[in-house]
């Protein structure tokens, strides 16, 4: 009994009991690892139950979070295609057209640069209306050339700079540049990550208290064992490792689950989305969760069964403790 | 080894369970506590290990104030301290020999030296063949033995207990008590809570008694 505060131990006998402790301690963890997966396999439909309430809060902000994904992409594209065009004056012959574009595109911010004479404005413009001859009957061009220019940076300050340099180069009529729709574009892509981000932190609430509240049932079911071990000489550490571990599986099993229905959902709205996209002529499919995303989502829902567990372990502990 | 210095226990700042205790109990002495139920022989025990602090006075165990303890130390200490409990604190979802190698599973004894520690503690105790048993197949006794089993299979140096042979008929009180100077015999200090007072008598040890929550008598064996 000299040794009853472990700080009055010798240091050689507490270097030995170091390694074995640290064996003893990698020992429980694997047992415990294994004996709570055996306790939610004993009785599968209410644990299935628990983990498919927390697939269910994790599905709606993933696949959220997927939509934005693919959105953003689509973005990418619509920026690519963001465009000036400058329209030059009615009195500016193909030679000055010619020159004005090479003024152009000697602008660092110009990537490229399409000159469109007023001959083939008419035609394009036609063909686009399906009006071929409505037209002709015009005994002049109303159209006034222009060039199409390219930005080296789609963002939307960089090309109103460029739209304003261009605009007084000698022989420019006008710069149109439409920003709106890219403007609304990001504000409402900004909109939708700010409510999937409400939503994972809402739902991976609800992710806490339902993994908390199996847990809580778990340790009054064991309530005497606890209290047992806790007066022969079990840590709080030793206590809690095992609903530590349920809580982690609950996580993982519901992750899998969640991974699961958002394959079921994109197999069953795929089609329809495709043929969708079709009909506007552009090809986009929905997007899968990749492994990387995969990774992230069950490595999230672990961490938040684990957390579920450690919240609830720690307040029976406490109210365990004081009776 | 323990020592009670002016000890006093108030529950809810008005009931008295023990008042100005002072007694030492020394190195691989075995003493009995006396007195009838609400005495504070429970109290007592309880405060020795640290599942209760004293309202007043210290207790020292082996030369430390255990109130000083910090709550991360208790689990250790406790680890240091056999107890048989009046109602066993078996689990019974689990056999007899995982009862038994409960203390070592979290002190995280090695499996195979946990195992040959256990059947030796429940050889001790007699009862090796039940080893599979769950504790719900025993008897009363039996039960006992195994919590007996359990409180010494980790070599505690202090060994208490409380009424161990409270629901037991005189033989199989007996067969315990012996057991429990088996134990004496080989350097375990005993503290043992008891209201047999015929076989305390017999036994002739130490004995402490309590009335009302006072230290009445020390009573030396002659």
């Amino acid at each position: 009994m000299t040794q009853i505060p472990p700080s009055q131990r010798g240091a050689r006998s507490h270097k030995t009991r170091l390694s074995s402790r640290l064996r003893a301690w990698a020992r429980h963890h694997r047992v415990m690892l294994v004996d709570s997966a055996w306790r939610l396999v004993r009785h599968p439909l209410g644990n299935l139950l628990t983990m498919l309430a927390i697939a269910i809060a994790l599905v709606l902000p993933a696949a959220l979070w997927l939509t934005l994904d693919s959105a953003r992409l689509l973005d990418a594209e619509l920026e690519e295609s963001a465009t000036l065009t400058v329209y030059l004056a009615q009195e500016v012959d193909e030679m000055q057209a010619n020159r004005i574009e090479q003024a152009v595109q000697a602008q660092p911010e110009v990537a490229a640069t399409r000159l469109i004479s007023a001959e083939e404005g008419m035609a394009e413009f036609q063909q686009a209306l399906g009006l071929d001859d409505a037209l002709v009957g015009l005994a002049d061009n109303p159209l006034p050339a222009s060039i199409v220019v390219h930005p080296a940076s789609p963002e939307p300050a960089a090309m109103q700079r460029l739209s304003q340099v261009l605009s007084e180069l000698n022989g420019v009529d006008d710069v149109r540049l439409d920003l709106a729709w890219i403007e609304r574009l990001r504000h409402l892509a900004e909109l939708g990550r700010r409510l999937a981000l409400a939503l994972a932190v809402l739902f991976g609430l609800g992710v806490l208290l339902v993994v908390g509240n199996t847990i809580r049932l778990a340790v009054e079911s064991r309530r005497r064992e606890i209290e047992v071990v806790m007066l022969i000489g079990a840590t709080h550490a030793f206590v809690r490792r095992p609903f530590l571990y349920s809580g982690a599986w609950y996580g993982v099993g519901g992750g899998l689950l969640a991974l699961g229905l958002l394959t079921l959902g994109n197999h069953w709205l795929s089609l329809p989305v495709s043929a969708l996209a079709a009909s506007y002529g552009a090809s986009f499919s929905l997007p899968q969760l990749d492994l990387a995303g995969s990774t992230i989502l069950l490595s999230c829902s672990t961490l938040l069964g684990w957390l579920g567990a450690w919240l609830a372990v720690g307040r029976h502990l406490s109210s365990i403790r004081s009776r | 080894m323990i020592a009670f210095e002016h000890v006093g226990k108030r529950y809810g700042g008005r009931f008295e369970a023990l008042a100005n205790i002072d007694f030492g109990v020394a190195r691989g002495e075995m003493v009995f506590f006396t007195g009838h139920s609400g005495a504070g022989k429970s109290s007592l025990l309880r405060l020795i290990m640290r599942l209760e602090q004293p309202s007043r006075g210290r207790v020292m165990v082996a030369g430390h104030d255990i109130a000083r303890l910090h709550a991360s130390q208790v689990p250790f200490y406790r680890r240091q301290i056999g107890v048989v409990f009046q109602d066993h604190q078996l689990l019974f979802d689990r056999s007899v020999f995982h009862n038994v190698a409960l203390p070592l599973e979290i002190q995280g004894v090695e499996p195979r030296e946990s195992a040959r520690r256990v059947r030796a503690a429940l050889d001790k105790v007699g009862l090796l063949h039940r080893e599979k048993a769950l504790p719900i197949e025993l008897s009363g006794g039996e039960q006992q033995r195994i919590g007996i089993a359990r409180a010494v299979v980790n070599k505690p140096a202090l060994l208490l207990a409380d009424e161990p042979t409270g629901n037991l008929d005189p033989q199989l009180s007996a067969d315990i008590m012996a057991l429990f100077e088996d134990f004496n015999r080989i350097g375990t200090t005993l503290m043992i809570a008891s209201h047999d007072l015929a076989l305390i008598a017999r036994l002739r040890h130490r004995t402490l008694r309590l009335r009302d929550g006072r230290l009445v008598a020390d009573e030396r064996a002659t």
